[in-house]
């Protein structure tokens, strides 16, 4: 009986680097629930990226064991992956690259029209659906990369920092905008980031991690993750703080969350 | 380069380069006063007489041979150039290959094809071709080998396969090079064929411009001239039209 959708134990990852063996993850464990959201969150150069080219299927020289859906991931097309960049093809429109997916899977045409059409609509992508990513805004860009994956139907959706390179504003409206769409299809979701704010405005499940090498420091629940209108309240404020004890190394520091 | 940026302002550059041309030609004529540069009037009302006549048959002949030369260049360095991009390993073996004979002037081939081949259209279509092949092959190739891998791993990661990522991500990607090497194969192309035409053949543009020197009719000569420039001239001007519909994204 599998109770974790994702369920991964003591995984470890080695590469080589200039002849050097280097341990980039270490004995990793964390699980998630089927229809949660997961953020995994560290510094750079922590494994955070090893991690999720791993659940990705695009890793496969690790130990341990790793388990999606109670299956050893294989990249295979329930799994969806959104990089920061080099989602979108530069030479294909929106309504291009949405689709591209679906044609490579070989469906129908009448199919592909009507799954793009409804995606498009949701994600309120019909005004750009003839526009190049070149002629679309930081934030804009995620959205369609979010409805490449999403046209898909995959069961497992997977980020690596997507939204690194927006500038505060457009970051907060895509994680609204996110929020949104997890609510409406509940998919299991693990997204990495170096934001503090982004893990506990969206992270049901928040996992600390530590460098060199990279390991699961903490995990920690977070009930607060799903609230809308969570950026303005205190509790937000501390949570942020808790969590950036953790990533410190469980030294308080001057963050001091106790009011 | 752009040849017209801007419609209007594009039709009234072009219109005031040819007068400038044409001025310019007409000063050269007066000053030279030699029967070998007629004046510009004088080769137009000819290149209109001819046109009647058969220089029209000869065009087409031209015309033909060097399509057929470009197609077939492109038809094969195209996807071994894309091939050998996405295959470094493969591209390193091939590379000297490559490297050695593309220095070679393969027009000193012209008398092994004329043995081999003819005097008709099939020696003259595959030296044109073979020259403009390689032009279109590196430049290719390079374009490929350069290609973000970004790109072809995260069409991979959508289930692509090997043909997927030729069509969707490698030949779109190329695409703005390939016609690139189009335009610079084309100016090699017409040298090479009017060279080809003006030994052992009867017919093409580079024949009738030859013949019509060894005639010492100047300005059916420059009639030749004149039209077979205008030939290249919308050769290219198609060129950098698909050039504009098929790669839009790389002017936004």
């Amino acid at each position: 009986m599998i109770e974790n959708y994702l369920a991964v134990s003591s995984l470890g990852v080695d590469y080589w680097h200039q002849g050097k063996k280097v341990r980039a993850l270490d004995s990793v464990d964390l699980t998630l629930d089927r229809g949660k959201m997961g953020v995994v969150i560290g510094p750079s150069g922590c494994g955070k990226s090893t991690l999720m080219s791993v659940l990705a299927g695009l890793n496969t020289k690790y130990t341990g064991q790793v388990l999606i859906d109670g299956k050893t991931p294989t990249g295979g097309l329930e799994t969806a992956l959104i990089l920061q960049d080099f989602g979108l093809l530069p030479w294909k429109t929106v309504w291009e690259n949405i689709v591209l997916g679906l044609k490579i899977r070989k469906k129908n045409l009448s199919e592909i029209k009507g799954a793009a059409e409804i995606i498009l609509e949701k994600m309120n992508l019909i005004p750009l659906a003839k526009r190049y990513p070149a002629q679309l805004s930081g934030g804009q860009r995620q959205r369609v990369a979010i409805a490449r994956a999403l046209v898909l139907e995959p069961k497992l959706l997977l980020m690596d920092e997507p939204f690194s390179s927006l500038d505060a504003l457009a970051r907060e409206e895509i994680q609204d905008f996110l929020l949104e769409i997890w609510e409406e299809t509940k998919l299991t979701t693990m997204l990495i980031t170096h934001s503090i704010e982004e893990a506990v405005f969206l992270g049901q499940r928040i996992f600390v991690m530590s460098p060199c090498p990279g390991r699961i420091r903490k995990q920690v629940e977070n009930p607060l993750a799903g609230d809308h209108s969570l950026r303005g309240r205190v509790q937000f404020v501390e949570m942020c703080s808790l969590l950036r004890t953790y990533l410190h190394g469980g030294r308080r520091e001057t963050y001091e969350t106790d009011a | 380069m752009r040849l017209m940026p801007n419609k209007q302002q594009g039709l009234f550059t072009f219109a005031y380069t040819v007068l400038g041309l044409f001025m310019g030609w007409w000063m050269l004529a007066l000053v030279l006063d030699s029967p070998a540069v007629p004046l510009p009037w004088d080769a137009v009302k000819s290149l209109g007489e001819s046109l009647r006549g058969d220089l029209l048959f000869h065009l087409g002949v031209s015309l033909y041979r060097v399509l057929v030369s470009l197609i077939l260049a492109t038809v094969l360095a195209v996807p071994l150039g894309i091939f050998l991009g996405k295959n470094p390993a493969l591209d390193n073996k091939a590379a000297p290959l490559v490297y050695l004979t593309y220095p070679i002037p393969k027009v000193v081939l012209m008398p092994v094809f004329l043995i081999l081949l003819g005097i008709g259209d099939a020696s003259k279509i595959v030296l044109i071709t073979l020259i403009t092949f390689y032009q279109i092959l590196v430049t290719t190739r390079d374009a490929a080998k350069n290609l973000e891998k970004g790109y072809v791993s995260s069409v991979k990661s959508l289930g692509a396969t090997s043909f997927d990522l030729y069509r969707h991500v490698y030949f779109p990607a190329c695409l703005p090079a390939i016609l690139t090497s189009l335009r610079l194969g084309l100016g090699t192309a017409l040298a090479v064929l009017f060279l080809a035409e003006t030994y052992a053949t009867q017919e093409g543009i580079g024949f009738f411009i030859m013949d019509s020197l060894s005639r010492m009719n100047y300005e059916e000569m420059f009639a030749g001239i004149i039209a077979m420039s205008l030939m290249g001239f919308f050769l290219y001007l198609l060129l950098d039209q698909g050039e504009k519909v098929l790669c839009v994204w790389t002017r936004l």
